[in-house]
């Protein structure tokens, strides 16, 4: 009997890997080359059917805000669009590509929406302008809270078709902050396009360091609100908590294992911070990571079987990586200065990191064997610190700070591209980026 | 047998893709406009995923404050100095010292009282690392009083890191008061 849904599930996976080579399209945009030719899209207004007639500009505007967060296309303006899309051309009338092409549209998209009762519906299409065919098309559902998230999710398709990496929107970046007067720091989350920035904590004492579980249900996160801290998880939809580590003095979540099943965090015992794996169901501990020097924020790769943290052992803090379960570890910052606050790309290839230089601390991302070391964020004016790298490894959050002034950034991983993501918040910090959506 | 059900449920998921197909084939036209071949609004590649029916996300419940007090942000009155450190350092210097042999007298003498040691850091460098570097220094002052014939009971450490500057400026002056253990009778 297993083998029977063994061989059904093999059946769904031939019929969809039958097909990406005729969807392959014409139009291809390289993501790998920097400063490369940018896709001229129209978004279209969106036909609306009953519902809120706002949405015929408000959706092209979501997909659009979205699309020009990513370098990759070139947006042209509604007003320059002439074709006025109908309900018809849901049902069989083509679009006038040539009209389309002269207003040097390479792509097109269009839409159609309805609201019933609670229920929201979309179609959205994707259409080559220049071959004139449908490359992409959806049909979604949801409540008419979900529009966003709908809207996000057709623009990842859309980035996927063009470049074959799946988009990050919809994907949000948690973070600490000081709450009005107060002294202390709560946990804040906001849409990774700057939008929903909302308040998670609201206990007046100091909550930090969240990290995301895989599954993007659960933040870990170290509160002092009993006067001692302790990690706990917090379920970010319902707000339902549990314990997670109490033994130790200081607690340093750094990251989960990419099943889940385990939360690393530093932990320091007798005054003296290690590297422990905790199980999540059940609170049972292992030391990774040891030594007499501090050793703090550990970050897992995305295949589980390294981490890399902080260890100050060779009398200054640094960045190693260890082979879980295997003897011996390895520098991969130049040993100069101050280095902390590792983030494993989940693509793998780099770590990122706070670096000392010239008296100021910057990002910088290096591979995970130490060689190839790039400044990616720095500012003459402040500090650039803890990074986190997005779920395509393609863009970091960091922390900017000057004096009292704080705010979060995004920053293209080869550092080309930057814009503030939160700002006007007391002491921003400890961003986390959450996992794809 | 091992046939047979494989058979059963290949029927069966294939005729769920037609159904979904079907389902998202109302408007047949959609694939009479595009190129031979071209996925349309049918694509069997939409079928894994599209129509996309996401649970409702409930709001974010935002937990009650608790009662006053237990916040632990504001700084606590202490009849002791703070014990002050160097950049990056946990050593106890001389002055640092003189205080903790004031504390240990006094320990001595009560020996009821109870004693928490708070260690923090300046602004300076991650959260992280500076929660650490905080408890290396409360548990550096419980050491030495310890060495000077406190009984380890009496003591306790809590490090604050960076989250609880006693200098709120961002200048040498106010990172030397900052990077500092703090001593509370409990």
């Amino acid at each position: 009997m297993k083998r029977s849904i063994g061989a059904t599930a093999g059946v769904f996976l031939l019929a969809l890997s039958l097909f990406p080579s005729t969807a392959f399209p014409v139009l291809y945009i390289d993501i790998n080359a920097p400063g490369g030719k940018r896709m001229p899209i129209a978004v279209a207004d969106v036909v609306v059917g009953p519902g809120d007639p706002s949405l015929s500009r408000g959706i092209p505007k979501i997909l659009s805000d979205d699309l020009a967060l990513t370098d990759l296309f070139d947006l042209i303006p509604p007003t320059a669009h002439m074709e006025t899309v109908t309900a018809a051309h849901f049902s069989g009338k083509p679009l006038s590509f040539p009209g389309w092409k002269m207003i040097g549209a390479e792509a097109v998209v269009i839409g159609t929406v309805e609201t019933r009762g609670d229920r929201l519906s979309i179609e959205m299409r994707l259409y080559d302008a220049t071959q004139g065919t449908l490359l992409l098309g959806k049909r979604y559902s949801g409540a008419p809270g979900q529009l966003r998230s709908i809207v996000h999710r057709f623009a990842n398709e859309i980035v996927y078709t063009f470049t074959g990496v799946r988009g990050v929107f919809g994907t949000e970046i948690a973070f600490t902050a000081r709450s009005g007067k107060s002294k202390g720091k709560e946990l804040y989350i906001v849409g990774m396009d700057g939008q929903d920035l909302r308040k998670v904590t609201d206990n007046r004492s100091f909550n930090l360091f969240p990290r995301w579980s895989p599954d993007g249900q659960w933040l870990a996160y170290t509160s002092f609100r009993t006067g001692m801290p302790i990690v706990y998880l917090r379920n970010v939809l319902t707000g339902a908590e549990k314990e997670v580590i109490r033994f130790g003095g200081s607690k340093t979540p750094g990251g989960f294992s990419p099943d889940g099943v385990w939360l690393y965090a530093g932990v320091s015992q007798a005054g003296n911070s290690d590297i422990y794996r905790v199980r999540v169901v059940g609170g049972a501990s292992e030391k990774i990571a040891e030594g007499w020097g501090l050793e703090v924020s550990p970050s897992p790769s995305p295949d589980g079987r390294r981490i890399a943290f902080v260890s100050d052992r060779g009398g200054s803090p640094q960045i190693y990586v260890k082979t879980i379960g295997i003897a011996g570890e390895t520098r991969i910052s130049d040993g100069t200065g101050y280095a902390t606050s590792p983030s494993w790309s989940p693509a793998g290839d780099r770590i990122a990191y706070t670096a000392r230089s010239g008296g100021r601390f910057i990002v910088t991302t290096v591979a995970p064997d130490g060689s190839g070391s790039r400044e990616v964020a720095s500012a003459t004016d402040g500090d650039c610190e803890d990074p986190s790298f997005s779920p395509d490894g393609r863009s970091l959050v960091y922390t900017y700070r000057k004096k009292g002034y704080s705010a979060l950034k995004i920053i293209s991983s080869d550092g080309r591209r930057q814009r503030t993501l939160v700002s006007g918040l007391g002491d921003a910090g400890s961003p986390a980026w959450s996992p794809g959506r | 047998m091992k046939g047979t059900s494989f058979w059963k449920w290949a029927v069966l998921a294939l005729s769920v893709a037609a159904l979904v197909a079907v389902g998202c084939a109302k408007k047949q036209t959609v694939k009479a406009e595009g190129a031979p071949g071209a996925p349309g609004v049918t694509e069997p590649g939409a079928v894994s995923e599209a129509p996309v029916k996401e649970a409702p996300a409930p709001p974010v419940v935002v937990a009650p404050a608790p009662p006053p007090g237990v916040a632990a942000t504001e700084e606590a009155k202490s009849m002791f100095d703070d014990v002050r450190f160097d950049f990056d350092k946990s050593e106890v210097k001389e002055d640092g010292r003189k205080t903790c042999r004031v504390v240990a007298d006094y320990l001595k003498k009560n020996p009821k009282a109870k004693m928490l040691i708070e260690g923090h850091c300046d602004e300076r460098g991650t959260a992280e690392y500076n929660i650490a570097l905080g408890e290396r220094r409360a548990t550096a002052v419980m050491t030495y009083l310890v060495s000077l014939g406190v009984p380890k009971t009496a003591l306790s450490t809590v490090s604050f890191g960076k989250e609880k500057p006693l200098d709120p400026n961002h200048d040498e002056g106010a990172w030397a008061k900052n990077r500092r253990a703090h001593f509370v009778l409990k």
